[in-house]
């Protein structure tokens, strides 16, 4: 046998899903973080633009007062002041804002310090000292611009600017490489990644329906062939999972479905058998029963023509015995008729029951006159039965409706038929005195009675024998009635066309 | 150094906090501002502060040092407008160029109380002079003086032509400069020819200029190779060096600041500061390593 895992299908399906979901998640973090590294890159990349545009503004505000000084100490026009005056003032704020829009570079701060200490070195030490020499001396104003102390130290700040821009537009560069390839790097692992998704997503479909939707499918094949009566169906069941589970109950239903058709099998032919001997015996009994019977009624037959004189008084007792041994042959001929209905071959035709009816009407025309009785034939159907056990029925059945009425009341009788699917239900109605619906079984019995033979003749066999000839026929019989209100008899029969 | 400093600081402050009636606890932002000393536009001056800044941050005190300001005019503008508390000064430069005065007092004296004078009502104090000058003078190739048989200024006069005088641009309007040299001598054929100061003699070694002005202790005059012309009218007055420091200032580092700027100012002779500058100028040591030595030597550091 293949070794199989002993984890339970449950716990793979979970297995497998939480290595799916771990997968995607992992992707869907590293787009995450790719696309904020690329949002993070552009925010600032545009702050390092805003710090290069505050550091050309400084620049060009330290411009504005040099010339302005240069203009002044030249000229001593106040009006070369106006703008070096306002950059003066402005000055300081775009230090800050320069230093703080470097703020995420620590080597990019210290310059820009740098840079702020130098232009306050160059305003408080040269700018300022100048504007106010030359106001009150400015010839010596204009020997000290001659030295270009204020170009040297313009010049050394313009370096440090420079060097400041370079290092930004570095840094600006680095930081948009180093997105990009993060983001090229991402996208390649995103697609990778979705493509590895796709692929254990068809692992799993396949693992599943390897592992689970086979299995399953076999079971249920099995199922489909045990419903159809095969009951040697089963499946392997070699794995320790849920489906091995399933494999081992189809396996024991199928098993214990199987031992229990083999018992019914085996107690219905034994029923069978017996039925047979029982009906053998009855047969065979009945048959030997009449010559004796036919011997004893010849010889009181004999001792009645002979000896009737000598007898005197003993007549009765012969017709005792005449009359006892009429009734046992009756009985008797009851017996034979039942144990034979049943068995023996079906003659089928096709008849058309009004047919059977008005045979069996004919047979009964004395008793139904008698009783001034009222029969009435609905329509019939053609039906393809064995034509003398029909008739057999149909007579039983008229002759009871008739045999049992109310006294004083005509007996009403009503026969008619319903199709009810590939079956017609003939039904035999009246006006009698009923019965109680818990003997509406019992009466099919053999020689069951329900009224004592004084009130209403006969052995009590006819509808046992109805019940075998209906049965042999493929059909039932049954009765509907409640006590003094009439009864319903039905039997079914298979429909001609069907 | 910042370290001395703020280790200093956070002592003051622990001496601020002993004190009974200290009203509030001192913390380091408390801490004093580094006294800002700057220095003018030549290497005698970076040497200058070099020594002082050593000096005084050896005793705790931090410096600031502001090197290469400029000339005269515009250092002592910047420490009027307060964005320097001290710069040593050249006694003679500071009366006649920012206090305007000519005469030329022979007493030694004479010119630091002057001085003191005319710093006192603009609220700073000169402190103790230098033993050394360091005067201007007007310097000529041996050659040039013996082709013009040249000895003191007023010989230029009789030099046909103009005599191109290499000297830093604010000789032009200086009284110690041609302003004086035509007042005092009638020397009107000279002409400036306006360059950084310590590039002067490479001009006079090149012939671009007839002469140079120079400071007597100039490391470049030891060798010989220039002639000094004599000045018997005292256009050039003497020099030594005070340094100009603001009252608030010294009230703020307390006597101890006074102290120690004096004792570095005594030692400063003649020779001891023509060795350090040929060392800086010739040799081209690093001026704070010549500073340092120097101070160590005195037993300053």
């Amino acid at each position: 046998m293949r070794r199989t895992l002993r984890t339970p299908i449950t716990t793979r399906v979970l297995l497998l899903s939480a290595t799916a979901s771990v997968l995607i998640g992992a992707v869907m973090v590293i787009l995450i973080v790719a696309v904020t590294a690329q949002r993070n890159a552009a925010r600032s990349a545009f702050r390092s633009q805003e710090a290069l545009a505050a550091g050309n503004q400084l620049e060009k505000s330290l411009l504005t007062i040099e010339n302005g000084v240069r203009g002044y100490v030249a000229s001593r026009r106040e009006k070369f002041l106006d703008p070096a005056n306002e950059a003066l003032t402005s000055y300081p704020g775009e230090v800050r804002r320069l230093t703080s829009l470097v703020d995420d570079d620590p080597g990019q701060q210290a310059r820009a310090r740098d840079i702020g200490g130098e232009i306050d070195d160059y305003v408080t030490l040269w700018a300022r000292p100048l504007i106010g020499l030359a106001r009150t001396r400015p010839a010596s104003a204009r020997s000290v611009v001659i030295t270009n102390g204020g170009r040297e130290r313009l010049d050394t700040i313009q370096r440090d600017f420079a060097s400041l821009f370079a290092r930004e537009r570095a840094v600006i560069n680095a930081r948009e490489d180093r997105a990009e390839m993060g983001s090229a790097r991402a996208i390649a692992i995103g697609v990778g990644g979705l493509a590895l998704v796709l692929l254990v997503a068809a692992g799993v479909t396949l693992y599943l329906r390897r592992s689970v939707v086979r299995p399953v499918v076999t079971v249920a094949d099995a199922t489909g062939r045990l419903a159809g009566g095969d009951l040697s169906a089963r499946v392997p069941a070699h794995r320790h999972d849920e489906l091995g589970d399933l494999a081992r109950g189809f396996n024991a239903m199928a098993d214990s479905l199987q031992r229990s058709r083999d018992q019914l099998e085996h107690s219905n032919a034994e029923l069978k058998r017996s039925n047979a001997e029982l009906d053998q015996f009855a047969s065979v009994t009945s048959h030997d029963l009449q010559a004796p019977l036919t011997t004893i009624s010849m010889y009181a037959e004999l001792i009645e023509r002979r000896h009737a004189a000598d007898l005197n008084g003993g007549m009765a007792l012969v017709d005792g015995i005449r009359g006892a041994t009429q009734e046992a042959r009756t009985l008797i001929r009851d017996l034979l008729e039942y144990s034979r209905a049943g068995r023996g071959e079906l003659a089928l035709e096709e008849i058309d029951a009004r047919d059977l009816v008005a045979r069996a009407l004919e047979a009964l025309a004395g008793p139904i006159e008698e009783a001034h009785a009222h029969v009435h034939v609905d329509d019939l159907p053609v039906v393809r039965v064995d034509r003398a056990g029909v008739c057999r029925v149909l007579q039983n059945l008229i002759g009871n409706a008739v045999k049992f009425s109310v006294p004083g009341r005509p007996p009403e009788v009503e026969i008619g038929a319903d199709r009810d699917g590939d079956m017609w239900r003939v039904w035999v109605r009246d006006n009698g005195i009923g019965m109680d619906p818990k003997d509406a079984e019992r009466i099919f019995e053999p020689f069951k009675r329900l009224h004592g033979e004084e009130a209403y003749p006969g052995t009590g066999i006819g509808l046992a024998i109805c019940e075998r000839i209906i049965a042999q026929h493929g059909g039932r019989i049954w009765v509907t009635s409640r006590p003094g209100e009439g009864s319903e008899f039905s039997f079914t029969l298979r429909a001609a066309e069907a | 150094m910042r370290l001395a400093a703020l280790a200093v600081a956070a002592l003051l402050a622990l001496a601020g906090c002993g004190g009974s009636d200290a009203p509030k606890p001192s913390t380091v932002a408390d801490a004093k501002p580094p006294l800002r000393i700057g220095t003018k536009n030549f290497p005698e001056q970076f040497l200058l502060g070099e020594i002082y800044k050593q000096a005084i941050e050896a005793r705790g005190v931090p410096v600031e040092l502001k090197a290469n300001i400029g000339s005269s005019e515009i250092i002592h503008q910047a420490l009027t407008d307060g964005a320097l508390d001290m710069y040593p000064e050249y006694i003679g430069v500071l009366l006649s160029e920012v206090a305007n005065v000519r005469a030329r007092p022979k007493s030694p004296g004479a010119p630091y109380r002057r001085a003191q004078a005319f710093e006192a009502p603009q609220v700073f104090a000169m402190l103790a002079p230098s033993p050394f000058s360091d005067q201007n003078a007007l310097a000529v190739t041996p050659a040039y003086a013996r082709r013009h048989h040249l000895r003191a200024i007023p010989d230029l006069k009789r030099i046909p032509g103009t005599v191109r005088i290499g000297a830093p641009p604010e000789f032009q309007t200086r009284f110690e400069g041609l302003v004086g040299l035509a007042e005092r001598y009638g020397l009107h054929n000279a002409k400036a020819r306006a360059m950084p100061i310590g590039s002067q003699y490479a001009a006079l070694d090149s012939g671009r200029v007839d002469a140079a002005a120079v400071f007597t202790t100039d490391g470049q005059l030891a060798s010989g190779r220039y002639v000094i012309l004599r000045d018997p009218r005292g256009v050039f007055g003497t020099q030594h060096v005070s340094p100009i420091i603001s009252r608030r200032a010294l009230n703020r580092y307390g006597p101890k600041l006074r102290a120690i700027i004096d004792s570095v100012s005594r030692r400063l002779t003649a020779p001891a500061m023509q060795r350090m500058n040929a060392q800086v100028q010739i040799d081209r040591r690093a001026t704070a390593d010549v500073a340092g030595e120097f101070l160590r030597g005195q037993g300053l550091k």
